[in-house]
């Protein structure tokens, strides 16, 4: 009897442990995701495109008429990869 | 006789300087006209040319208040197409760069009636909402500068970011994708679309685009700094550990820079 007591208790401290244990790991993650969230954010916003000559966006050089309709992102204007 | 030799080769020489520096507007035709009508509208026109000009000149130095009252004048003018919608771009540049958004939009959709086509007012409108803080109105605003430029990158950017920020994953995604499609080696497109895939629990989707991100440019700490995330989710804590350390190491942000190093550091 005093035997199967032991048992109990052993196997009782054991679960306690590990569910400390599981318990401490998980809020660690939860801690490290809490911490990343913020920083995981989307990229800059792009800015303005520039003035245009009275010439209008017809006119055969007009910049932010090319840039707002290009295809490839560094002819767009694009926010360059930050650091 | 040897003096005054050497005093004319001296005035030669410097006379074509001096004919340098002073500099002429190109001459205009003289109006061949008396009619009173035709010279009222000759120098209607020549006004809209000037404030265009003074404008323009005042925006290029930031003289924002210079160029509302240039451009102001242009349009009460009633300039003929293109210039109407044109001054009226214009003027919201100004407008935006004094803070006042909503005077800002009125014009660009203005300008936008006048000119349908009118592309760079599309997406100025888009960039005018996001600085607003009007998140729904810059997602109809870049929904029309999509309709009107599909294959824009701009465009796809400016929805995508607006798709992602407000939970609409399926859209962001295909923005994304759009635009890597078009331009495969354009960074921050494979860390949006990255972000995108994470927010959806693609894990695995989340990493290669982070991958390949990072192999366009090694030293994007942003996308180093996800894919130590990604790896923490996964249970890859090594890996995590030294993309935390790789990401304080490249980041020029010391905001980053320190959470990476505590991240490196908890783990």
């Amino acid at each position: 009897m005093r035997c199967l007591r032991s048992r109990w208790t052993i196997l009782l401290t054991l679960l306690a442990t590990l569910a400390v244990a599981g318990g401490v790991g998980f809020a660690a993650e939860v801690g490290l995701e809490e911490l990343s969230r913020p920083h995981l954010a989307p990229s800059a916003d792009v800015g303005l495109l520039a003035p245009i000559t009275d010439a209008g966006r017809t006119g055969w050089d007009c910049a932010p008429e090319k840039a707002a309709r290009a295809t490839a992102a560094r002819a767009a204007e694009l926010p360059a990869s930050d650091r | 006789m040897r003096i005054a030799a050497a005093l004319i080769a001296a005035c030669m020489g410097v006379l074509p300087v001096a004919a340098y520096a002073q500099v002429y507007a190109a001459p205009t035709d003289a109006p061949r006209t008396t009619d009173r009508t035709t010279l009222r509208n000759l120098a209607r026109e020549r006004e809209i040319h000037e404030r265009f000009l003074r404008g323009l000149a005042a925006e290029a130095r930031g003289a924002w208040s210079d160029a509302d009252s240039e451009f102001t004048r242009a349009i009460a003018l009633d300039p003929p197409e293109p210039r109407g919608a044109t001054a009226r771009y214009d003027l919201a540049i100004a407008k935006t760069r004094l803070g006042d958004y909503g005077a800002a939009r009125a014009l660009l959709n203005e300008a936008l009636v006048r000119d349908p086509g009118f592309t760079a007012a599309a997406a100025n409108l888009v960039t005018v909402n996001v600085m607003a803080g009007d998140v729904r109105a810059a997602r109809l605003a870049a929904d029309r500068f999509i309709a009107l430029a599909p294959a824009s990158a701009r465009a796809r950017y400016e929805r995508g970011l607006l798709a992602l920020r407000t939970g609409d994953i399926e859209t962001a995604r295909a923005d994304f994708r759009a635009l890597i499609a078009d331009d495969p080696s354009y960074a921050i497109a494979h860390y949006d679309l990255a972000l995108v895939e994470l927010r959806a629990g693609r894990l695995d989707s989340a990493e290669l685009e982070l991958s390949r991100a990072l192999a366009l440019a090694p030293r994007y700490a942003r996308a180093r700094f996800a894919l130590g995330t990604v790896y923490v989710r996964i249970g890859r804590t090594a890996d995590a550990r030294a993309a935390f350390d790789r990401a304080a190491a490249d980041a020029s942000d010391i905001t980053l820079r320190t959470i990476a190093a505590t991240l490196r550091d908890r783990l």
